[in-house]
């Protein structure tokens, strides 16, 4: 029988109007790999977060190596060995990546000054010792989302922590690099008897890398299993509650005229930098265009510049037919586009306002809601919004709770169901289902066929290529600001794809022919 | 919503009790008897009608100043200026009033109203415009612009626009009695002023809670990049914002001249809008509740000058027991917030277990 490390005993967590965690027992062995399924909302972070100290447990009590946590804090759940990669990093970016890994712990010359020359060699030692390559001197910045998460990775090593939590780690990177961080997180297991725990539901990553798997559904614990004896289905029926099936999605109807059209379009990043390269593509009505791109290629500034956040350097950008080039969101909209951002954090919500805030934004100044003009009729408010909550089906407690206490999975369907209420002839959608899960994606996906089947123009980025071949119509490829290739949906392959996202290939494919 | 208001006020209330508990310890080691100051304090408010007259015409000004601090917070833009957009207006509403002496009170005093505003919103237009255009931060240029009208005013108060009379050296000519407001009770500073204060003050309770406009405001504070992407004109509803917010500041200066004071000098403010925005941040940007803390203000404020008469309390020891109720105020929020999310967890757990 392998050591247990960390033992809950009968935990739970209450948040008003929900209960996250519902009397959990878990054990969990020393130098395994533990995945922690579930549907947004599950419950997932939330146990580790009480893990890490963050929260502290309404009820119940939690063993680190048999002895019982008594201080809940990061701080003390750090001296007890353990380490926490967030899912959004916590780094500081005009940092170095040595100096953002030895932090609140610095190396001292004469006990005051920072040791920047030993913070590096202590970067460059870790790095060795565990197998991981980042450049200690180089700005946090200046890294990608890969490296950065390797950077985290150090930090928790640093600081001595042998069990390690990732909350999903693999959400923002390609596949390449999530190869990459299961070959590190097997080998520190393997050689340094680690134990980490993967919070996830990216279920063939849980066959790929865990030895067993925890399966939360509303807050309980459904299910504890060696991965062995488990099937995706398996997992995935204990994870909603009852079977999923994937099944195609049904398409309508034949192309109609263009809606969205952008004609050399060149737009530079918030550093100034060119991000967008002379890019022209059009969408119909009835029509899916994806965009398959490695992160950081453009298509981020691409849809933001069609949606009226960024101001293009030039080109230009039709919407129905109208020039909305370089004219704010509220112009563009007014054209007929409306916009699920990519970061629904920052652009897609106000966190402080209530969820029926939320879901009003846009329709503040309709005739409907209106009296006089300009007094917003509260009732007739409560009632739109309540109708819109239950039709998308969003899962928290009811329309006044503010946005920033829900789940990832539950606002984005806020998000959702805000944007599609405009019933506008085109649409921009960015990762559409980023950090949510099985149901709610599936759910997501079966609204923008809909959408699409009713005639409606849409753009559509994701960095889940699974997603952009299964939604999409047509694929365009981008690298470095480019279309590098253009492919019918049915006609390519995920390998294909990747090819046509990492270079420029024109030039090859016009010599082999 | 309402049980929130009621333990807020609880907690709000044991706040004031132990810092003026502390007072009275204070009070004891110096040597006076808290019982008999904390009377005259309160005998110094509401004695009689003058002295509630005060008390309310200071509630009143301190309750504008907040309302135009909320306006712009609400929008997300912090107008620290309040204190100069007040004294320009002031001294504008003061000339105005000198220069159409003769003339019926009914040009007079709408002209000087919007003279005011108008000078109080042209001031904020400043800072507006270098925030919404150039991203400056108002806080800076706002406090910066605040010493400049200081100095704006007693250029004009003891140059171009001073009074005739060689006894006021900083002051602007005397206002015309028929442009005096009238007086609510006899001897104190209370004017008809508070009429149209309050008809302000409701005005921005209701476009800030019940308008689309509101909406908008509030939604550009809390996110503007949201409120952008969602199709609203941002950099309009800030600077829209901190235009009414100066305005505002504008007429109380105004209301100060014309109810109160009948010239310009500087006794107009003495830093009211500060206290205005204390009041604002300690109400936590609530409009109701700034307009009740007003009233405590203004009674902690004006039971001064009894307890410093009657009790023999040096102004110092006086003034240490107020702020003291003010720290224990702002300290409230804070721990009191902390106590019901606990509070609140546990009875929640037990509520859904119960119904599961």
């Amino acid at each position: 029988m392998p050591e247990s490390i960390i033992r809950f005993d009968h935990v739970s967590m209450a948040f008003p109007g929900v209960l996250a965690n519902d009397d959990i027992s878990l054990e969990i062995r020393r130098g395994e790999v533990f995945a922690l399924v579930g549907e947004n909302g599950a419950g997932k972070s939330t146990l580790m977060n009480i893990l890490y100290g963050i929260y502290e447990p309404t009820e119940g009590e939690v063993y680190i190596r048999g002895e019982r946590v008594t201080e809940h804090t990061p701080r003390a759940a750090i001296a007890a060995g353990v380490g926490m990669v967030h899912q959004h990093f916590k780094l500081v970016p005009s940092f170095t990546v040595a100096q953002n890994i030895v932090l609140s712990r610095e190396p001292r010359r004469a006990g005051i000054f920072f040791d920047d020359r030993k913070a590096m060699a202590l970067t460059r030692e870790l790095c060795e010792e565990y197998g991981l390559q980042v450049d200690p001197e180089a700005e946090v910045r200046d890294l990608g989302v890969g490296e950065q998460q390797r950077v985290e990775i150090l930090k928790a090593l640093y600081r001595g922590a042998d069990i390690l939590i990732l909350d999903e780690p693999t959400a923002v990177l390609t596949p390449q690099e999530t190869d990459e961080l299961f070959a590190v997180l097997r080998r520190i297991v393997r050689e340094k008897n680690m134990t980490v725990i993967l919070i996830t539901h990216k279920l063939y990553e849980v066959m790929a890398i865990s030895d067993r798997v925890g399966i939360l559904r509303q807050g309980k614990l459904v299910g504890v299993e060696e991965t062995k004896n488990v099937t995706q289905a398996s997992l995935a029926s204990l994870m909603v509650g009852r079977e999923v099936l994937f099944d195609r999605l049904e398409r309508e109807g034949t192309p109609g005229e263009s809606a969205i059209v952008v004609e050399h379009l060149f737009v530079s990043d918030s550093r100034g930098l060119p991000a967008v390269r002379g890019v022209s593509l059009s969408v119909r009505a009835g029509e899916v265009l994806g965009i398959a791109a490695i992160e950081g290629n453009g298509q981020s500034e691409l849809l933001e510049a069609v949606c009226g956040l960024r101001k293009p350097d030039s080109g230009k950008v039709l919407v129905c037919g109208a020039d909305v080039t370089g004219r704010d969101p509220g112009a563009v909209r007014g054209a007929g586009l409306a916009h699920i951002p990519e970061d629904r954090l920052r652009t897609g919500v106000s966190e402080e306002a209530s969820i029926s805030d939320n879901l009003l934004t846009g329709r503040q100044r309709d005739k409907r809601f209106l009296r006089f003009g300009f007094h917003l009729k509260a009732d007739a408010v409560r009632q739109y919004t309540k109708e819109l909550y239950e039709r998308y089906d969003v899962r928290s407690g009811g329309i006044e709770t503010p946005a920033g206490d829900m789940s990832g999975g539950n606002l984005q369907k806020i998000v959702v169901a805000r944007e599609f209420s405009f019933d506008t002839p085109a649409l921009v959608i960015a990762q559409p289902t980023r950090g949510v899960d099985i149901g709610a994606s599936e759910f997501i996906h079966e609204r923008i066929m809909e959408k699409r089947n009713h005639g409606c123009a849409i753009l559509l980025s994701s960095a889940d290529l699974d997603e952009v071949l299964r939604l999409s119509d047509r694929i365009i490829t981008l690298y470095e600001g480019a279309v590098t290739g253009e492919f019918e949906a049915g006609a390519v392959t995920r390998e294909q794809l990747g090819y046509y996202m990492t270079g420029d290939r024109t030039q090859e494919a016009a010599n082999e022919t | 919503m309402k049980r929130k208001n009621i333990s807020y006020l609880i907690s709000l209330s044991v706040s004031i009790v132990l810092a003026l508990a502390i007072g009275a310890l204070v009070l004891a080691l110096t040597g006076y008897s808290p019982a008999r100051a904390y009377g005259e304090m309160l005998r110094g408010t509401f004695s009689n009608a003058r002295h509630i007259g005060d008390t309310l015409e200071y509630a009143m000004v301190l309750c504008i100043c907040a309302l135009a601090c909320i306006v712009g917070a609400k929008a997300g833009i912090f107008n620290v200026g309040g204190e100069g957009q007040l004294l320009l207006g002031a001294i504008v509403a003061a000339q105005i009033g000198v220069v159409l002496k003769g003339h019926s009170a009914w040009l007079a005093i709408p002209c000087a109203i919007l003279g005011a505003m108008a000078m109080g919103a042209a001031y904020a237009f400043i800072p507006g415009i270098l925030k919404v255009k150039l991203k400056v931060s108002e806080v800076i240029t706002t406090i910066m612009l605040n010493t400049v009208a200081v100095y704006i005013c007693q250029y004009l108060a003891k140059g171009p626009w001073k009074n005739p009379n060689n006894n006021i050296v900083a002051g602007t000519g005397n206002l015309p009695k028929a442009f005096w407001l009238g007086k609510l009770t006899p001897g104190s500073n209370l004017s008809t002023g508070i009429f149209l204060s309050a008809a302000v003050a409701f005005f921005v309770w209701y476009v800030l809670k019940k308008t689309a406009a509101g909406y908008e405001i509030r939604l550009t504070g809390q996110n503007p990049r949201f409120a952008f992407f969602a199709g609203m004109k941002t950099d309009r509803i800030v600077l829209l914002s901190m235009l009414v917010s100066g305005a505002m500041c504008g007429l109380v200066g105004m209301l100060r001249v014309y109810g109160a004071e009948h010239i310009f000098k500087s006794s107009v403010s003495n830093d009211y809008y500060f206290e205005g925005l204390m009041v604002a941040m300690i109400a936590r940007y609530e409009p109701v509740t700034a307009i009740a803390m007003s009233l405590l203000f203004a009674v902690l404020k004006i039971g001064a000058a009894g307890m410093e008469l009657n009790a023999k309390v040096p102004n110092q020891i006086y003034l240490i027991i107020q702020t003291l109720v003010i720290f224990f105020m702002a300290a409230e929020g804070g721990v009191r917030s902390a106590i019901a999310r606990r509070l609140e967890a546990r009875r929640k757990a037990k509520e859904v277990r119960a119904n599961a």
